[in-house]
């Protein structure tokens, strides 16, 4: 029986949902949490604002599941990137930017000493300039280098064209290549 | 010189950490899901197809059968009475009324 909710699809997930089925919610919750939570931990880099995020995203899926429409989105996920993306933006724009924990865990274990402290000062380096990028522009890195969707499902979600999210991409890593120096 | 800065800044792209999230948040999240009522705001064509679907016959054929049952039980037990009351307009006092004129012509 597990097994047959665990091959069903998130569109016959979806479908279940909008009858009222908590089973198939856990399911589909279950799949993608993680997921959606590297994508919000990316904007907001604070874990436990991330889980208020990816947690509000789904039970607003779960109080109206009427607003995944399986005729008007092409897929579960990128209908979903896009909410959460939306209420990322939504918390950055109600809260100032923070700076960066200093107990974040930005060093690779297999590094040794000095190399960690290297890595983990251009690591911190790189997400303060990323947070200082236009919303759109973190927006298509966040989504195409950290997700690794495709150009294309990125433009989808970010309702843009194929070239508009290259030139994001293109504007985003000169800005960061120009702030990071060599 | 490009190239090379543009390999590692996509690399480092890629490697970004990520602060794992606690183990229990998807249950957390379904846990809160169960205490959460759904609000069933259906589209148009969705809500009618669920109100036609109210009205449905599971077998139309027994209803049908059954209501004729119905209306021939009630039909046969009230048998309809032809004949006029007394006291009706169409009595013989006013009958002779409305002929009363025709014997003049």
């Amino acid at each position: 029986m597990a097994v047959e909710w665990a091959e069903k699809d998130d569109g016959e997930l979806l479908a279940l949902i909008q009858t009222g089925s908590h089973h198939a919610f856990g399911v589909l919750v279950r799949r993608h949490t993680e997921r959606f939570y590297r994508l919000a931990y990316r904007y907001v880099q604070n874990r436990e604002t991330a889980e208020d995020i990816v947690q509000d995203a789904f039970l607003k899926l779960w109080e109206e599941p009427s607003r995944w429409q399986p005729g008007r989105h092409s897929k579960f996920t990128t209908w979903f990137y896009k909410v959460v993306v939306n209420l990322c933006l939504d918390w950055q724009k109600k809260k100032r930017p923070q700076s960066l924990p200093e107990d974040m865990p930005l060093v690779d274990q297999r590094d040794r000493p000095e190399q960690a402290v290297v890595r983990n000062e251009e690591r911190r380096r790189l997400e303060t300039e990323i947070a200082a990028l236009p919303e759109r522009q973190r927006a298509a890195l966040n989504l195409c280098f950290a997700e690794g969707l495709s150009n294309q499902e990125a433009a989808e979600i970010m309702g843009v064209n194929l070239k508009a999210l290259q030139s994001l991409l293109m504007r985003a890593k000169a800005t960061l290549k120009e702030r990071l120096g060599d | 010189m490009t190239a090379m800065r543009d390999e590692k800044l996509e690399e480092m792209l890629r490697s970004r950490r990520v602060e794992p999230p606690s183990a229990d948040l998807a249950e957390r999240i379904i846990l809160k899901a169960q205490a959460i009522p759904q609000s069933q705001a259906l589209p148009l064509g969705q809500s009618l197809r669920r109100l036609f679907a109210e009205f449905h016959l599971p077998k139309p054929a027994y209803v049908l059968a059954g209501t004729l049952l119905v209306g021939f039980l009630l039909g046969f037990n009230n048998p309809f009475d032809t004949t006029p009351p007394v006291n009706s307009v169409t009595s013989p006092t006013a009958q002779a009324y409305l002929y009363a004129d025709e014997d003049d012509l």
